[in-house]
């Protein structure tokens, strides 16, 4: 009976033991995995800018801006929905982005950008501060799904040339475009 | 032909490898532009998936691998970065970029919409030159920037643009009226149009005489320090100050002169202004 | 057991409506409210005294119940009962036409046994919030009764005439295609901020100054102002409301002010001032004068600017507002005090107004310049 006891006592804890490994594996996938991914890094050198100084306000907003613009592209490229796209693109930005969503709806491919982080240089600043030019050199996890299986899966740099305009609240994306080099 | 990058991390280390050396079997173009066709080829044989992905396109096909990929130029209007990925039994991809095809149009932004005459860096504008696809074209292009009042040419500058962009500033000219600003390249252009105004009205004097109702004011035909009349609906405060008692009519300027009828039966001190613009002071006796 | 406690909440309702029927509401000398032994229709007491003569009176002009309201009025002299209805509900859509009579307090002034005047604090209830108007009404014995003798109301006399309007106007064309992207070039107007005074005042503080519009097209303003604490983070952000004058014509000045209640300068370090500007359409027209303006007590003793503002165009000014800037002998803005003239301003015609100065800065106030808002129905 009492040998019994131990052996039932040793075969419950094996399988506490074992419920916590499961959960911790899984864990572990959890954050190797694309959906662990706590948004777009942005950081914003403004020195060069010209022929007007960028004000250190005017630095936040477009900070602020374009991690929200490209938090919300990687998201509606990788959900293939076209609403994330309304708030912070505007212009030639919103045309292609919303041509690609909708191509990959077709296609029933999408994208996915993880871990980003942008090294962002405002290049130009126009005299009325109607418009900006940055020149973003971003680093990201790439992944192309086909019907929600990766297909392919690289670490990307690329270089972006964008074009920013305010709007009443915020800064718009108005020009994404990527170049082999600056 | 650019190799394929690919994270190695989990997959391990001989299929990383084995990956990485397929990746040369994509001959992708050197350099292509916006609008114009593109040849791809992929080494091997059989059936595989062609995969090409880019700005404003995801497309996905069945091909036959040793066949040339001919790509058409819609399908390459917007420049930037394509990725090309072949699967048959792995996956093996590379990539090629897009340039912009040569300036088809001009997005000018000139500021401001309304001037005051004889300012200096008052206005200034900034041309961006995009191809017919709505690509920016970075690579440099001359543009040429012309001011003109009327008959006379207040600016004619050329600038080539730095990363896509160039601008100009330069000051009001000396008349009100419409500044006409042009950017050109070649046989594009672009045209604006700048409403120079008045500045502050300058030497702004008052006259006043009394009637059966009071006393009716006017200011002589309000000008600027140029000698441009000040725009009708400006408006001209009066003041009129009586036995310690104080009347203010805010007037608009109506043909080049503001007018007010004022309350007042003893002798008064009237003065005149303009936004921050003082006029001169008038004694009125009483009735 | 069951029963005892409806018999005792019986009981105690019959207690507390007899108490409220009876007790009379007075406080210091004051009638407040609804007047004694009137809480029901069809139930006004006998105006044997001069207050409840008027507070009969003050009941149905409330209740609207203008024949019962007209009925306490003395006929010894002859009142248009019409121009009497229209002195309570107000004509010519003025913001009295809006407004609701919500409350009247009660003083005695004066009493003997034919006569007395009685001094009324009327509370109403308009769009622009809660107004207080000071009224003092004559008595007079009639019998065994007391009635109210109205006064003669004031119609304006104004000659029919064809007024033209030559004035400015200014409209807002919206562009409509294609967005290509600056083409559609219009700035928004340039409006400056010209002074900026942060000041305590009762338990907050507020910001007063002046603003300018400098363009040559009418500006749709609006100042806002943000109090930043030591590490530059935000404790509150607040608008000049309706404290300012929002359409600015070219060259026109207005003050603002905004209020901060409840904080204290001394815990602010900075202050972020935003003004903001559209594009809006707008006339030249009405052009209002502002008359007579002085610095003086009112029947209270509180100090008051007062004046007349006059309406010098042929359109109807259903709703003048009246901001006026309270400047020391430095030109800084003391204090900025603004008003609702209850009655519309006719055209050619001119009616009073009062803006109360605040105790403590009266005597600093050395110079004024007074603006005038207006709302006109069908132009808006």
């Amino acid at each position: 009976m009492k040998s019994m006891l131990i052996a039932a006592s040793l075969l419950k804890f094996e399988k506490q033991r074992f419920g916590l490994l499961a959960v911790l594996f899984f864990l572990a996938l959890t954050h190797f995995s694309a959906g662990a991914d706590a948004g777009p890094k942005v950081q914003l050198d403004a020195k060069k800018a010209g022929p007007r100084a960028v004000e250190s306000l005017t630095q936040n907003a477009i900070v602020r801006d374009y991690r929200t613009a490209w938090n919300n592209m990687a998201h509606a490229l990788e959900s293939n929905s076209v609403g994330p796209l309304d708030g912070p693109f505007t212009g030639e930005a919103k045309t292609w982005l919303w041509q690609s969503v909708m191509s990959q709806q077709k296609t029933g491919l999408s994208r996915r950008y993880v871990d980003q982080n942008h090294r962002v240089e405002a290049v130009f600043y126009a005299p009325e501060g109607d418009v900006i030019e940055l020149h973003d050199t971003a680093d990201f996890q790439l992944q192309i799904l086909d019907s929600g299986k990766v297909v392919q899966e690289e670490h990307v740099t690329a270089h972006y040339v964008v074009l920013m305009t305010p709007s009443a609240d915020r800064w718009l994306v108005r020009h994404l475009q990527s170049v082999q080099q600056f | 032909m650019r190799p394929a990058l690919l994270n190695c991390g989990f997959a391990g280390l001989i299929m990383c490898l084995s990956l990485a050396s397929w990746g040369q079997n994509i001959t992708v173009p050197t350099s292509a532009v916006a609008g114009e066709p593109a040849t791809l080829s992929i080494a091997g044989s059989g059936k595989a998936t062609f995969y090409l992905i880019g700005p404003g396109i995801s497309n996905k096909h069945e091909i036959n691998l040793g066949e040339d990929i001919k790509l058409r130029g819609d399908v390459l209007r917007n420049a930037g970065d394509y990725r090309v990925i072949v699967c048959s039994d792995s996956c093996h991809s590379a990539t090629f970029f897009v340039t912009a095809a040569k300036p088809a149009s001009l997005s000018f932004l000139v500021h401001p919409s309304r001037v005051p005459v004889s300012l200096s860096d008052a206005v200034s504008g900034v041309a961006f030159p995009f191809d017919r696809f709505h690509n920016l074209v970075l690579s440099p292009v001359t543009i040429n920037f012309q001011l003109s009042a009327g008959n006379a040419s207040l600016l004619n500058r050329s600038a080539n643009t730095q990363a896509g962009v160039a601008w100009f500033r330069t000051a009001s000219g000396k008349s009100a009226g419409a500044l006409q600003v042009t950017a050109s390249v070649d046989d594009l252009s672009a045209k604006r149009v700048v409403q120079q105004v008045a500045s502050d009205p300058c030497n702004l004097r008052i006259t006043g005489q009394r009637n059966a109702t009071g006393i009716l004011v006017q200011t002589e035909p309000v000008h600027d320090c140029s000698g441009n009349p000040v725009p009708d609906g400006t408006i001209v405060s009066f003041t009129a100050n009586a036995g310690g008692v104080k009347s203010t009519v805010d007037a608009p300027i109506k043909k080049g002169i503001a007018r007010a009828q004022i309350d007042a039966s003893g002798a008064a001190v009237i003065s005149g202004a303009s936004g921050v613009v003082m006029g001169n002071e008038l004694r009125v006796g009483a009735r | 057991m069951k029963i005892i406690l409806p018999i005792i909440l019986v009981i105690a309702t019959v207690v507390l409506i007899a108490m409220a029927l009876v007790t009379s509401g007075n406080a210091a000398g004051k009638t407040v409210g609804i007047a004694v032994g009137s809480a029901f229709y069809g139930l006004t007491p006998k105006p044997t005294t001069p207050e409840q003569a008027l507070s009969n009176l003050l009941l149905d002009a409330k209740r609207r119940n203008w024949d019962n309201a007209f009925a306490s009025v003395s006929t010894a002299q002859p009142v248009d009962k019409q121009l009497f209805v229209q002195d309570w509900t107000g004509s010519y859509g003025s913001l009295r036409s809006f407004s609701a009579l919500e409350g009247f307090d009660i003083r005695p002034l004066h009493i003997t046994n034919e006569q007395a005047l009685m001094r009324v604090r009327l509370h109403w209830t308009t769009p622009v919030g809660p107004i207080e108007d000071l009224r003092d009404f004559h008595l007079a014995k009639e019998g065994d009764i007391w009635k109210t003798v109205w006064p003669k109301s004031q119609v304006p006399n104004v000659p029919s005439q064809v007024i033209p309007v030559t004035y400015l106007r200014w409209d807002l064309v919206s562009a409509g295609g294609d967005d290509e992207w600056g083409a559609k070039n219009i700035d928004a107007p340039h409006v400056r901020i010209i002074s900026m005074n942060p000041s305590d005042f009762a338990e907050g503080s507020v910001i007063l100054g002046e603003v300018v519009n400098e363009d040559t097209i009418p500006a749709f303003v609006n100042v806002t102002a943000t109090l930043l604490d030591a590490s530059g983070n935000a404790i509150d952000e607040e608008t000049s409301f309706d404290k300012i004058d929002h359409v600015l014509l070219p060259k026109q000045v207005t003050p603002y002010r905004i209020d901060f209640p409840g904080i204290n300068l001394k815990n602010v370090k900075n202050v972020r001032m935003n003004v903001k500007a559209t594009l809006v359409p707008a006339s030249a027209d009405p052009v209002i004068g502002v008359m007579n303006q002085k610095v003086d007590a009112d029947f209270q003793g509180k100090a008051v600017l007062r004046g007349d503002v006059f309406n010098e165009s042929g359109q109807t000014i259903n709703i003048p507002h009246v901001i006026a800037s309270l400047y020391d002998n430095n030109g800084k803005v003391l204090w900025v005090a603004d008003g609702y003239v209850e009655r519309a301003l006719l055209p050619q015609t001119s009616v009073p107004f009062a803006v109360e100065i605040p105790k403590n800065m009266a005597s600093k106030v050395q110079n004024f310049h007074v603006v005038v808002n207006q709302y006109s129905m069908g132009r808006n």
